[in-house]
């Protein structure tokens, strides 16, 4: 089943420059997909339009079946997302009080808003910081707070816009760690991003996209030859003519 | 990012850190008016109590004075003013400048009253959850009409949430800058509109990411109602309040 249609989307900015041209893609439940180009390559302005925040110029977006503008709370509640820039993704001024931000806009009851915020910090290992002030925490923590987050909102699909930026090593293991569990509890996972390396041996698909179209889609082996025409640097292991070896491994 | 201020809700488990917030926030106006009429022996007992409370809750009385060391300059001023500006007969003459015994009483219960206040307002702001505070002022704006209270309630979390943020911007810039030798610029001017400039410019783009973050997690004015309610001590403490009032004023 598709749980995302994009259907001839474009998208021109008020400033008539255009973001994205003609996009038709289908994304089945529960795959891993990697949406990879170089900066200004229009994959932000792509994810965007998934859950409302950007809406077509022309063109549709489904969300399991549903167009996004017909119930954006829904659209809201179904697609996570996690921004680049966690720190102004975190709007709690506790760890506990972020969590519960989008279960309170939910309007669920305050028994169940405390369930869902409890599990969300527990599967992302940050029970313990519960009443911590999110500005202390270190940037991977900061990272897994924003899934938390998107977590506590019981989303089918979470959208990772360069999940690995500004992080250390441990950083990216631990990320990496939690979207892959993600992945594996049946979440249909998104990623965009200009660096493979870190995140290509898991994905199950690879868009790859440049000057607000797509360009190539497939099983990242068959359409990683000539990557690096697009402006994405092939991965080492790619180069060397091995399979592509997890972070994690 | 490192710790930027000691003046800021600290968890523990004390008397200070349970008592309903709104019960709190009528002790604070209510102690802080009586207060500005009290004399030494009332205020002896009045801040003997505090600080009482606040050795109790477990805080950090002198990391949150050396937060407040501009405010203890003020208070300095204070007392000095009130020192040369009372009446009185001279205990100290020196030319021009005579200290008087009324001076010296006037500076040291003004600023003692003073003082005081910020003590109090340390003990409510490290006992409570910023949330809490704001579910208590959204509490107290609700029969206000025409102020919409959830959106003031929103708007004071966010603040709290982003001044150490703009804080950290702002030291960033800062560095950066001194890196370039902005300080051999001896203008003011000149090195205040560097710093402004960057900084007003990160914290609008922030703001925007910010206001899609909190779409995306689907934001609405209709959220679900902060969670307040009243215990058995919250009664009793008011009730202790009360009493010790009346004590003190009559």
């Amino acid at each position: 089943m598709n749980i995302i249609e994009f259907e001839n989307l474009c998208h021109r900015f008020a400033d008539g420059t255009s973001g994205i041209e003609d996009i038709n893609l289908n994304i089945r439940e529960g795959s891993f997909v990697v949406i990879a180009g170089p900066n200004g390559s229009g994959k932000t302005t792509l994810l965007r339009h998934l859950n409302g925040l950007l809406t077509p110029t022309s063109g549709i977006v489904r969300l399991a079946g549903i167009p996004v503008e017909q119930n954006l709370l829904r659209a809201r509640q179904l697609v996570g997302m996690m921004f680049q820039d966690a720190d102004s993704q975190i709007v709690g001024e506790t760890v506990y009080e972020d969590v519960a931000f989008g279960p309170e806009n939910l309007q669920l009851d305050r028994s169940k808003i405390r369930s869902r915020v409890s599990k969300a910090l527990e599967l992302v290992g940050l029970s313990d910081f519960a009443d911590q002030r999110p500005h202390l925490l270190s940037g991977g923590e900061k990272r897994r707070l924003a899934i938390a987050g998107v977590l506590a909102m019981e989303p089918r699909v979470i959208v990772f816009d360069e999940p690995f930026s500004n992080l250390d090593y441990p950083g990216v293991k631990q990320v990496l760690r939690h979207i892959l569990a993600l992945h594996q509890s049946g979440h249909t996972i998104l990623v965009t991003t200009h660096d493979l390396e870190k995140i290509i041996a898991h994905a199950d698909r690879m868009i790859l996209m440049q000057n607000g179209k797509i360009i190539k889609d497939g099983i990242p082996a068959d359409i990683m030859t000539d990557i690096e025409a697009f402006g994405v640097r092939k991965p080492c292991a790619f180069r060397l003519g091995l399979e592509a070896e997890s972070w994690l491994s | 990012m490192a710790e930027l201020t000691s003046f800021s809700y600290q968890p523990g488990d004390s008397l200070l850190h349970h008592i309903d917030v709104r019960f709190k926030i009528l002790f604070i106006i209510l102690i802080s008016l009586m207060c500005l009429n009290l004399y030494f022996l009332e205020l002896g007992i009045l801040t003997s109590l505090l600080l009482g409370l606040i050795f109790h809750a477990r805080l950090s009385l002198i990391s949150g004075l050396k937060e407040l060391r501009y405010f203890l300059i003020l208070l300095f001023l204070i007392f000095v003013a009130r020192l040369l500006s009372d009446d009185g007969p001279p205990i100290i003459k020196l030319r021009f400048v005579s200290v008087s015994i009324q001076g010296l009483h006037s500076g040291i219960l003004v600023c003692w009253r003073l003082a005081f206040i910020v003590i109090l307002g340390f003990a409510f702001i490290s006992t409570t959850r910023p949330s809490a505070i704001k579910a208590g002022v959204q509490w107290f704006l609700k029969p206000v009409p025409f102020i919409p209270e959830k959106k003031v309630a929103l708007m004071m979390g966010l603040i709290l949430r982003f001044i150490p943020v703009i804080f950290y911007q702002a030291g960033e810039i800062a560095d950066a800058q001194k890196a370039r030798g902005v300080e051999n610029r001896k203008n003011p001017v000149y090195r205040l509109t560097k710093l402004a400039l960057p900084l007003m410019r990160r914290t609008f783009e922030r703001a925007d990411n910010l206001v899609a973050a909190m779409e995306a997690r689907g934001f609405t004015e209709n959220r679900t109602d902060p969670e307040l309610a009243l215990h058995k001590r919250d009664w009793i403490s008011l009730v202790a309040v009360c009493f010790l009032s009346i004590f003190l004023m009559f």
